[in-house]
């Protein structure tokens, strides 16, 4: 019932962040050519129009924005609310409670990083133009990979700090010295950017020209993303066990 | 013969950086019986609780509950299994209807009765398909209460119970307290309500800032506590007053008021070989004794 709980406190965000990404690749999908222009004085192929405007433009900064937001919540926010007695003196341990929702968020965030791989290819055969399943699938992968990090940076916020402005607040500033950092050369080197990693840009795996991803899906790259929000749900743990409610 | 404790602690401590909310408590709360836990606002009556159920962490000492150390994880949430909680605000999910929260809470207690929770639905009458954030405080303390109370906890520990209700929600809460407690579940709560306590607790503890001022028994207090007012027709001496018993001395002109907390025919004996004009004793009631107990100032 853990579980239960946890889709019940988060269902709204997640409804909502699945509702706006769907809007956005209809509109992106369907109005395409209206769209096109305004993101290049030169024409543009389709395939990528596509990936200025969804997998590295306007869809992947909202879709960072609601994984950041679907990580908030938890027992700092019950603790706000006055539930955190209730659920703190169930007889599970914080480490389940922390566990099952971070779960939770991570299949949402999974959810929320497939929906374009489900929509935009039908959409554009809708449109009369044509986008892989297969390349889309394939964003769809680097996607939840990166949500997953992004989603745990929101989470862990949302951990450390009460009230209602500043876990978002946080995590944003968090998200957004990250990606300053991951800017210098030195983190390039290492290539640590979570924002590359899911548009493709500058990497070996990916062919700017075509705005297609030309081998295999870069499990190595994506696994030490994923690795590290398996690391911050560990520290989300301590954390909480530690916490006063 | 002295009863099991159900709550016993140990120098428990709980400070909040330099300000120490709870000091060294040393508390013993007797199984089956119903205790009241009374202290001001801010006397460190929640602390104390939350750090008895593990959602607080003392800062030193230590505390068992129903036999388990309430430091150890794994011994506290075995002790959670036995003891029902319910919180001063009775807030609870508000997004979900009373019978999903019912059906939620249920899943974590195999002990719970299904026959007795049946029972409690139709005496408080609480709408299964109304969301918890529509009902009133009264409602929401009642559903509270069939939570804890459905599966017949050893242990029924309540922070301030009856803190927002209206006289008749207060009443019908007492009367399911006593209920519970003659099921032989035992009862710790806290209050800032004398009347409430006086009502069904049968041992009570006085906290004052942090610290365990009190621990009486109600059955006791009534025996033994008197109220001694005498009336000299000279200014007497204070210090002849300091008797064994004799738990608070106030002196106002000639009259003496004495508050003795046992031993009070001895205590009589002595006072009226110094040669009062008038000697009253009178009975003491819980509210005279929490006000001497703490450190009120009131006169």
């Amino acid at each position: 019932m853990l579980w239960y709980k946890a889709w019940r406190e988060s269902q709204g965000t997640f409804l909502m962040s699945a509702a706006a990404v769907s809007l956005l690749c209809l509109a992106f999908a369907l109005l395409h050519k209206e769209a096109s222009g305004g993101i290049s004085n030169e024409p543009l192929t389709y395939a990528v129009y596509i990936w200025k405007i969804v997998y590295r433009g306007y869809l992947r900064e909202v879709f960072v924005i609601l994984v950041l937001l679907l990580g908030m919540g938890g027992l700092m926010r019950e603790r706000d609310n006055g539930t955190a007695g209730f659920t703190v003196t169930l007889p599970v341990s914080r480490r389940r409670l922390v566990l099952v929702r971070a779960a939770t968020g991570l299949l949402e965030v999974l959810g929320l990083a497939w929906l374009p791989a489900v929509l935009i290819p039908s959409l554009s055969a809708a449109a009369g133009e044509s986008y892989p399943y297969a390349q889309a699938c394939q964003f769809a992968l680097l996607w939840a990979a990166g949500g997953s990090f992004i989603f745990m940076i929101g989470f862990l916020s949302s951990c450390i700090f009460a009230g209602p402005y500043t876990p978002p607040i946080a995590g944003f500033l968090a998200l957004m010295a990250y990606s300053l950092l991951s800017d210098l050369p030195v983190a390039e080197r290492y290539s640590l950017d979570v924002h590359d990693l899911m548009s493709g840009t500058g990497r070996p795996w990916f062919e700017l020209s075509t705005a297609r991803l030309i081998s295999p899906v870069p499990w190595i790259p994506a696994a030490v993303f994923v690795l590290i929000a398996s690391a911050f749900i560990g520290l989300a743990c301590g954390i909480t066990r530690k916490q006063d409610f | 013969m002295s009863r099991p404790f159900a709550i016993e602690t140990h120098g428990l401590t709980k400070k909040f950086g330099k300000f120490a909310a709870v000091r060294t408590l040393d508390l013993g709360v007797a199984a089956n019986r119903t205790t009241g836990f009374l202290g001001r606002n801010g006397a460190g009556k929640s602390t104390t609780i939350k750090m008895l159920l593990g959602m607080t962490h003392p800062t030193s000492g230590n505390a068992t509950v129903l036999g388990r150390t309430v430091t150890d994880e794994r011994a506290n949430r075995e002790m959670r299994r036995n003891i029902a909680y319910v919180g001063e605000d009775k807030q609870l999910y508000r997004y979900m209807t009373v019978d999903q929260l019912i059906r939620f809470t249920r899943s974590f207690y195999s002990d719970w009765e299904p026959e007795f929770h049946q029972r409690l639905l139709k005496k408080y009458q609480l709408p299964l398909d109304r969301k918890v954030k529509a009902l009133s405080k009264g409602m929401r303390t009642k559903l509270a209460l069939l939570l804890a109370l459905s599966r017949r906890p050893q242990l029924l520990i309540l922070d301030e119970p009856g803190e927002g209700l209206d006289p008749v929600a207060i009443e019908e809460l007492l009367q399911d307290l006593v209920a519970a407690a003659g099921n032989g579940t035992t009862i710790f709560f806290s209050s800032h309500q004398i009347s409430e306590v006086e009502r069904i607790a049968e041992q009570v503890c006085i906290l004052d800032e942090g610290e365990l001022v009190a621990d009486l028994s109600l059955e006791d207090m009534r025996k033994d506590y008197r109220r001694i007012t005498l009336g000299f027709s000279d200014e007497p001496e204070p210090r002849r007053f300091s008797l064994p018993g004799v738990r608070n001395i106030q002196i106002s002109g000639r009259q003496v008021t004495l508050v003795a907390s046992g031993n009070s025919d001895a205590i009589l004996e002595i006072v009226r070989d110094m040669g009062p004009v008038s000697v009253d004793v009178a009975p003491i009631g819980l509210r005279e004794v929490f006000l001497d107990t703490v450190k009120t100032g009131v006169a």
